[in-house]
C-alpha cells in the first residue's frame, strides 16, 4: 500500500465529515453566513486537497512512491509506541495515584525500559526530577497538583 | 527624532530590575534550548507560557521572546561543535561551522557565530522599530475584507515556502481551519464540533497542539533513531576572529543581515529559509566557492547573521498587523490574547509600554546572549555533553505537566499526547505541522473577517475585488500559486520527480 493513498484516504475522510457536520450546524445564506458556513469552506477544501494528493498516487508511477512499510525501516519503530504507551498510562493514572509517584515511576520506566539506563541511574534521575519538579511546580509556582492516594 | 522619542520610554521598561531579570531568564533558556538538539522554541515558549500568566503582560512577552532570538544564538555552538544542528535555522551552520572545528578553528567559528548574531540582531531591531511604526498606520485603514486576503496570502505564502508538498501543506492549512472552529462559535454562541465534552466547549487549547505538534512528535521522531555524538573534544581557544576573518565576514554578515530581515517578514519565511538563502548567497558570490563546505568562514558568519536577523524581523507582521509570521509567532499572539491584549494596529496605541519595551528589551537581551556565548562557551560545551537518553524523558515529562497545569485538567495532557501522535505520524507521511498551527491561530481572525465582509456586502465576495488593497493581496496570492504550478508542471515535463 502506498503511503501518499493511505493518508489520501484519511483526510478525505475528515474532509467529508467536516462538510456532514459543518451542513447540520446549518451554513446559513451568504448574507447571514451561520456557524457551519467556514467549517463547510475548510471541510470542501480538505476534501479537494485529499482528492488531488489520491489522484496523483495513482497516477504516479510504483517507483516514484513511498510504501506504507518504507515510512518505518530501518528504525527502532517500538520505541515510539512504547513511550507513547507510557504517556497514556501516566495520563490516566496522573489524578488517581498522584503526581510524585506516578512521575516517578514511569520516568523511571522510560530511563529502565526504553534507555536500559542502570538501576540505580534510572531511580536516582527520575526521583530527583520528581522531587525538583514537584518544588518548583508546587512550592514554589502554586500550581495545584494531584495528590492521589497517598496523598502525596 | 521619532526614533530616539520612542525608544527612552521602551529602555524605561526594559530596564526596570523585573524586566531584565525575565529578559535574562528567555536569553538563558533560548541558549539553553538552541544549544540541546531535539527541543525547540516552540516546545519551550508553549511549556513557559502557564508560568507567565501571573506576570505582566510586557515581562511576559519579553521573556518569551527572549527565548525565540536566544534559541538562534544557541543552536549554532552544537552545529560548530557536534555537527549537529541545535535548531532546525543552524543546519546550515554545520557545514563549515563543524569543518572549522575539525582544523582546530572552533573558537573563531564560534565568536563569529556569536558576533554576527548580534550585529544582524541588533541591526533588525533597528529595521523593527524603523518600519513598525508607518506599517502601523497603513494598517489602521484595514477593514475585514483586506485582514481576510491579508490572511490568505499569509497562509499562502506560508504554503508556497513549505519544504515539501504544497498541495499537502494547504491540506494542513484547512485542517487548521476546521480544528480552530472547534468550540463556541462566538458570533452566535452555537457549540460546533464539541461532542458534549465541556472542557472543549471554549474550543482546542494552543498549548497542547503546538507542544504536541512540535514538542511530543519531535522526540518520537528522534528515540526511533540513533543519534550520534561526536562532540569536538579540542581546547576552545580565540574566540575574538582575527583581522582577516573579519574582513572575510563583514559582507556576509550584512548580506546575512538583510535576508534575514526581509525573510522574517514573510509568513513561513523565517530564520531557517533565510539561512538556506544567505548560505547559497555567499556561495554564489565568493571567489572561491570550493571553499564552502569545507570550513569558509563565510558560511558560518552569513546564514548565523541571518538566522538571528529573521528573528527579530518576524516580529514586525505581529506587532503591527496581529499576524503571526511563523509558528513562534503563533503562540506569541496566543500569549498576548491570554493576558487580555490583542495584538494588531491597535497595539501601538493602546499599549506603547509593551510595544516599545519589548523592542528595548531586544537590544538588551542581544548584549546578554553576546555575554552569554562567548565566555561561558565552556557552559554549554557541558550542557552538550547531557546524553539523550537522560533528556527527551525529561522533554516529555515538562510537557505533560506543563499541559495539566494549563487548566488542572488531564484533558489538556491527552489531547497534546493526541497531537504528538498526529504530529508525528504526519511527519512520517510528509506533512508539515506549521500550516495548521498557523490556520488554527489565525482562524477566530479569519472566520470573523470572512463573516463581517459577507454581511457588510450583503453576501457578495465581490467585496474582496473592488477594494484596492484587498485586491492586491489576493492578486499576489494568486500569483504564488500561478508560478507554484508551473514549477511543477515544469518539473513533471522535464521528468523530474515531484512531490
Amino acid at each position: 500500500m502506498k503511503a501518499d493513498r493511505v493518508s489520501g484516504f484519511f483526510w478525505l475522510a475528515v474532509g467529508l465529515i467536516a462538510i456532514y457536520g459543518s451542513v447540520r450546524l446549518g451554513i446559513g445564506t451568504l448574507q447571514e453566513p451561520a456557524s457551519g458556513l467556514v467549517p463547510f469552506l475548510a471541510g470542501c477544501f480538505v476534501s479537494l486537497m485529499a482528492i488531488i494528493v489520491l489522484l496523483r498516487s495513482f497516477l504516479r508511477g510504483p517507483d516514484l512512491q513511498v510504501k506504507l512499510s518504507g515510512l518505518w525501516e530501518d528504525v527502532s519503530w517500538w520505541r515510539p509506541v512504547v513511550i507513547g504507551f507510557l504517556l497514556l498510562v501516566y495520563i490516566l493514572a496522573f489524578e488517581k495515584i498522584g503526581f510524585l509517584s506516578t512521575s516517578s515511576l514511569v520516568l523511571f520506566l522510560m530511563f529502565k525500559c526504553v534507555e536500559t539506563l542502570s538501576w540505580s541511574k534510572s531511580a536516582l534521575v527520575s526521583v530527583l526530577t520528581s522531587a525538583f519538579s514537584y518544588l518548583l511546580l508546587r512550592v514554589l509556582l502554586k500550581t495545584t497538583l494531584p495528590k492521589g492516594i497517598f496523598g502525596f | 527624532m521619532d526614533f530616539f522619542s520612542n525608544l527612552i520610554p521602551g529602555f524605561s521598561i526594559a530596564l526596570q530590575p523585573i524586566n531584565l531579570i525575565f529578559c535574562f531568564v528567555g536569553v538563558f533558556v533560548g541558549t539553553l534550548i538552541g544549544v540541546l538538539p531535539g527541543i525547540g522554541p516552540v516546545g519551550t515558549i508553549a511549556l513557559l507560557l502557564p508560568i507567565t500568566f501571573g506576570i505582566p503582560p510586557a515581562t511576559a512577552i519579553i521573556m518569551l521572546a527572549g527565548i525565540y532570538y536566544g534559541a538562534q544564538y544557541g543552536g549554532s555552538t552544537t552545529s560548530i561543535l557536534v555537527n549537529i544542528p541545535g535548531e532546525a535555522s543552524s543546519i546550515v551552520t554545520c557545514f563549515d561551522g563543524y569543518q572549522m572545528a575539525l582544523q582546530g578553528r572552533a573558537g573563531p567559528a564560534l565568536g563569529i557565530a556569536a558576533f554576527g548574531s548580534f550585529i544582524a540582531g541588533t541591526l533588525s531591531v533597528i529595521g523593527l522599530q524603523t518600519i513598525a511604526g508607518p506599517l502601523v498606520s497603513i494598517a489602521l485603514s484595514f477593514g475585514p475584507p483586506e485582514y481576510f486576503s491579508l490572511m490568505i496570502l499569509g497562509l499562502i505564502i506560508l504554503t508556497y515556502l513549505t519544504q515539501k508538498s504544497m498541495v499537502k501543506a494547504l491540506m494542513m492549512a484547512g485542517v487548521g481551519i476546521l480544528l480552530g472552529t472547534i468550540g463556541l462559535d462566538t458570533m452566535t454562541g452555537v457549540p460546533r464540533f464539541a461532542f458534549n465534552i465541556p472542557e472543549l466547549l471554549d474550543g482546542l487549547g494552543l498549548v497542547p497542539i503546538a507542544m504536541g505538534l512540535f514538542g511530543i512528535s519531535e522526540v518520537f521522531l528522534n528515540v526511533e533513531k540513533v543519534i550520534q555524538q561526536s562532540l569536538v573534544t579540542t581546547k576552545i581557544t580565540h574566540l575574538l576572529p582575527n583581522f582577516k576573518e573579519w574582513m572575510e565576514s563583514k559582507w556576509a554578515i550584512a548580506r546575512g543581515t538583510v535576508i534575514g530581515f526581509f525573510f522574517g517578514i514573510l509568513p513561513g519565511g523565517g530564520a531557517l529559509l533565510s539561512s538556506f538563502v544567505s548560505y547559497s548567497v555567499e556561495k554564489r558570490l565568493s571567489k572561491n566557492p570550493e571553499k564552502f563546505g569545507h570550513g569558509a568562514i563565510e558560511g558560518v558568519a552569513g546564514p548565523e547573521s541571518a538566522n538571528n536577523s529573521a528573528a527579530s524581523g518576524a516580529f514586525i507582521p505581529l506587532l503591527t498587523l496581529g499576524i503571526p509570521a511563523n509558528v513562534v509567532m503563533a503562540i506569541l499572539l496566543g500569549a498576548l490574547m491570554i493576558h487580555g491584549i490583542t495584538p494588531g494596529p491597535l497595539l501601538l496605541k493602546e499599549h506603547p509600554d509593551l510595544f516599545w519595551g519589548v523592542i528595548a528589551s531586544m537590544y538588551v537581551g542581544n548584549v546578554m546572549l553576546l555575554v552569554l556565548n562567548l565566555p561561558l562557551i565552556g557552559l554549554w560545551v557541558k550542557v552538550l555533553r547531557v546524553p539523550y537518553s537522560i533528556l527527551f524523558p525529561l522533554i516529555l515529562f515538562f510537557c505533560l505537566v506543563g499541559a495539566y497545569s494549563l487548566n488542572n485538567s488531564t484533558v489538556d495532557m491527552a489531547l497534546m499526547l493526541f497531537f504528538g501522535v498526529t504530529g508525528y505520524l504526519m511527519r512520517k507521511f510528509e506533512y508539515e505541522p506549521a500550516p495548521l498551527l498557523l490556520a488554527f491561530v489565525l482562524t477566530p481572525i479569519f472566520e470573523q473577517a470572512l463573516r463581517q465582509s459577507l454581511v457588510l456586502s450583503e453576501g457578495s465576495f465581490t467585496i474582496f475585488l473592488v477594494r484596492p488593497i484587498s485586491v492586491g493581496f489576493l492578486i499576489i496570492a494568486a500569483l504564488l500559486l500561478i508560478t507554484s504550478s508551473f514549477s511543477v508542471l515544469r518539473k513533471k515535463i522535464s521528468g523530474e520527480a515531484v512531490d
